[in-house]
């Protein structure tokens, strides 16, 4: 009898977790689109948006392929084609399946026919690299160089292009789009409608697929709210196919299990437990969509759009965040590259990984000012103090290019002053966008240093 | 019921918190009445009276743990202060200015001026560093009690708030946090100010993580001298006094009795904290007098020893009724300077 009893309680505990954990996934949400008569019962769809998130992470491979210089030009071309396309036919060469994580697809094409990156890069200026360019045009000229390059790595100018290229386009791309197209001109109620097909003979709405769109920038997999950060973290990584495997078929869908660099990120920073980014965003996409699903095909009312905006505000903020966070972080790594190369001297390896985190610093600040916002003087200052480059061996750095476009470097810096402008970036990022997970934090370092100076003693009177 | 239960929850660990920090700061080896430090004063007193003043070993106890003094009224008021004052702590000390606010805002003022960069000292070897900024951390820590001291004695406003810490007519460890809430939180500030700047100056100048304060066992150099020689008998009835040369250098026990002493003559003297160097310097420096002479307190009229209520309230109606006088002067001249 008692036996019984618990197994109709567990029973019934398993179908109440089941019932709330559904509401937590993206998808699959019904058909709702007025007149269709198809056989299709999902509306949800964002290959497109997965798609460019392998191109970013393909060509953050490709970056250090080169061999100094002899295969530029087949290097160059390669990253053009999964830049500018036509990606179909291409390989998808990161992520990649490997042993204990096996991934569904193979090729782009798999996931979309007609994506590329180009078409959907920023196109606004991009004051933080040399050559007064537009985004996409720096995109081409980081390509170019890192083509030129020995695996990526150029030391003389201290750039690290994988990085560049791999943290600039997950905000020139990603982050832009989901923020600044998606969830903002979309969002408004004669663009894209919700009583009308997103295109001609598709199965979902105009909002729905925005929606799923700016969803599929994200780059979270649709089980995102039932993973821990240190789970999804592990997914990028592909160290975890239990999580990752959602439906237990053996494989990881890219389309909905895998988690990619903006998610990714969100996860790191939230492994801190001081923020919760991923699941904040997560949490803001899954309202946004049912409140477009239980539209049932009608037009948005205006309080639905303002409730959706809501939601794409809320994913903005988070977002931004994740971003100012990584600028945070790698200000940090750069400023204790340079201690440890004062401490033991500039060695190969040292430099290095100092190049790596410079790129990771200035791909995310450049990630950062392509979102919808105008950042005015936080980004003019941010850029001023990261420079166009960093302080490199001989103490010079790069200060633009000459009329052939090579980088010219005709000041210097101590390692000293350019710490000091690691610090002064962590007070900017902190001060301007609130970070709270702050990794790598110099200021805090300071504040700790102070507060151990026995603090509790000072307010002892005579 | 659950609200219930939360609330009970809540009430429980605010008392559990104070519960832990009524005995905190006899446990904490930082603060001046950690029993260990108390242990070493006993010592040194019982060892004080037999040696100097001639008395037996247990003629020698009994007067230093006199129950007339540590259970006169003027003493339990003390212990009563001490129980208040330490809820009052933890309802502001959220409140209160962080010093690494402080460091943080000197460190980045620091960074705009051109004469010296950053990092401009970190070369030099940390043994160098470290004692120099030991020394710096003291000589400003103590200077800067001595002027905060000064004027809580010569500025009516602050007078009002340590007449409380002087109205004790005996004087035990204890005595110490016989202080007015307002007393700490302008004593606080002080530390975080002054501390502040010269952890960021020297942040600025030698790095973040390239200098630390010389411990001993973990306290302040200073600190830990300062407590194993005898410090909690500067609140006693133990008149250790030193020689005049090494009264002009360190505030012996007995001068500090003086400064709490009831006379005329006595006012306005012996500020310091550790060093005497700031009151020879500034004029307030007065040689202990020592014979059981000496008696604690202030008059009737200024302050009560023992009233609880008056001793938190008084301060703030002494203060507006200098306010109201202040008014009241001022447009009196007012009228007189400005006649039809």
């Amino acid at each position: 009898m008692i036996s019984h009893r618990l197994t109709a309680s567990a029973l019934a505990i398993c179908v109440s977790a089941t019932a709330l954990t559904a509401h937590h996934f993206y998808g699959p949400y019904p058909v709702t689109l007025k007149g269709y008569s198809g056989d299709k019962t999902n509306s949800v769809s964002y290959g497109g948006q997965i798609a460019r998130q392998t191109m970013e992470q393909s060509l953050k491979k490709l970056a250090s392929t080169g061999n100094g210089g002899g295969n530029a030009a087949d290097v160059e071309a390669q990253m053009m084609q999964y830049f500018s396309g036509p990606t179909k036919d291409l390989a998808i060469l990161s992520p990649t399946s490997k042993d204990g994580f096996k991934i569904k697809q193979t090729t782009i094409g798999e996931l979309s026919s007609s994506a590329n990156l180009e078409g959907k890069f920023y196109k606004g200026l991009m004051p933080a690299w040399p050559g007064n360019h537009t985004g996409v045009d720096v995109m081409k000229d980081m390509i170019s160089r890192a083509a030129k390059s020995n695996k990526g790595f150029d030391a003389e100018n201290g750039y690290d292009y994988a990085q560049l290229i791999s943290k600039f386009t997950m905000g020139a791309v990603q982050y832009s789009q989901a923020v600044d197209n998606y969830l903002d001109e979309k969002m408004t109620a004669d663009v894209k409608p919700n009583d009308a097909p997103y295109k001609e003979g598709k199965h979902y709405t105009g909002k729905e697929h925005s929606w799923d769109e700016g969803f599929g920038y994200f780059g979270a997999p649709a089980h995102a709210l039932a993973l821990t950060p240190a789970a999804a973290y592990d997914i990028a990584k592909r160290k975890d196919m239990a999580s990752a495997d959602r439906n237990g078929d053996g494989v990881v869908d890219l389309k909905s299990e895998m988690v990619f660099g903006p998610a990714y990120y969100a996860a790191a920073f939230d492994k801190s437990g001081n923020t919760n980014y991923l699941a904040s965003i997560m949490q803001a996409y899954i309202d946004g969509r049912k409140v477009i699903s239980g539209a049932q095909g009608e037009k948005l009312s205006a309080t639905e759009l303002a409730v959706i905006k809501g939601h794409a505000g809320t994913i903005e903020e988070n977002w931004e965040k994740v971003l100012a966070e990584a600028v945070f972080k790698y200000a940090g790594s750069v400023y204790k590259d340079i201690a440890a190369m004062k401490e033991s001297g500039v060695d190969d390896k040292s430099y290095r990984k100092y190049v790596k985190h410079w790129g990771e610093l200035a791909g995310f600040s450049m990630a950062i000012q392509s979102g919808r916002k105008n950042l005015g003087a936080a980004a003019v200052e941010m850029n001023k103090l990261i420079g166009f480059g960093p302080v490199t061996t001989d103490n010079s750095y790069v200060t633009g290019v000459d009329g052939n476009g090579n980088f010219v470097r005709d000041r210097k810096m101590t390692w000293s002053d350019y710490q000091l402008n690691m610090l002064k970036i962590q007070k900017l990022v902190s001060d301007s966008f609130g970070v709270k997970s702050r990794a790598n934090d110099m200021l805090d370092e300071l504040a700790k240093m102070s507060a151990s100076a026995d603090a509790d003693t000072n307010a002892e009177t005579d | 019921m659950e609200d219930l239960i939360r609330i009970l929850a809540t009430f429980g660990s605010y008392i559990e918190t104070y519960l832990t920090s009524l005995s905190a700061d006899f446990l904490n080896h930082k603060k001046r009445i950690f029993v260990g430090y108390l242990a070493i004063s006993v010592v040194m007193a019982v060892v004080f009276l037999c040696a100097w003043r001639g008395l037996g070993l247990h003629g020698a106890v009994g007067k230093v743990f006199d129950k007339d003094i540590f259970w006169s009224k003027s003493a339990k008021a003390d212990y009563f202060i001490y129980a208040i004052n330490r809820i009052i702590s933890i309802l502001i000390s959220p409140y209160l200015i962080a010093q690494g606010a402080v460091t943080t805002f000197l460190f980045f003022q620091l960074s705009k001026q051109n004469v010296v960069g950053f990092l401009f000292l970190d070369h030099w070897p940390s043994v160098l560093i470290i004692t120099i900024y030991t020394l710096t951390y003291f000589i400003m820590d103590d200077l800067s009690k001595y002027f905060v001291h000064r004027c809580m004695h010569r500025w009516q406003f602050l007078w009002a708030f340590h007449k409380v810490h002087h109205s004790a007519e005996t004087m035990t460890p204890i005595t110490v946090y016989r202080v007015h809430p307002i007393e700490s939180i302008i004593y606080g500030l002080r530390g975080s100010i002054v501390i502040g700047a010269v952890i960021g100056i020297f942040a600025y100048c030698f790095g973040i993580d390239n200098f630390s304060l010389a411990t001993l066992l973990g306290v302040n150099l200073f600190s830990f001298i300062f407590n194993i020689a005898g410090a909690n008998l500067r609140h006693s009835h133990i008149e250790i006094a030193y020689w005049p040369w090494l009264e002009k250098i360190f505030i012996s026990p007995a001068q500090h009795q003086l400064h709490h002493s009831i006379e005329n003559k006595h006012f306005n003297k012996n500020y310091g904290a550790m060093l005497a160097i700031w009151d020879w310097l500034f004029g307030s420096l007065h040689f202990s007098e020592t014979g059981g002479s000496i008696r604690f307190g202030l008059r009737p009229h200024e302050a009560s020893a023992t009233n609880i209520i008056s001793i938190y309230l008084k301060p703030f109606i002494e203060i507006s009724n200098i306010l109201k006088y202040v008014y009241t002067t001022l447009l009196k001249l007012l009228k007189l300077d400005f006649p039809r």
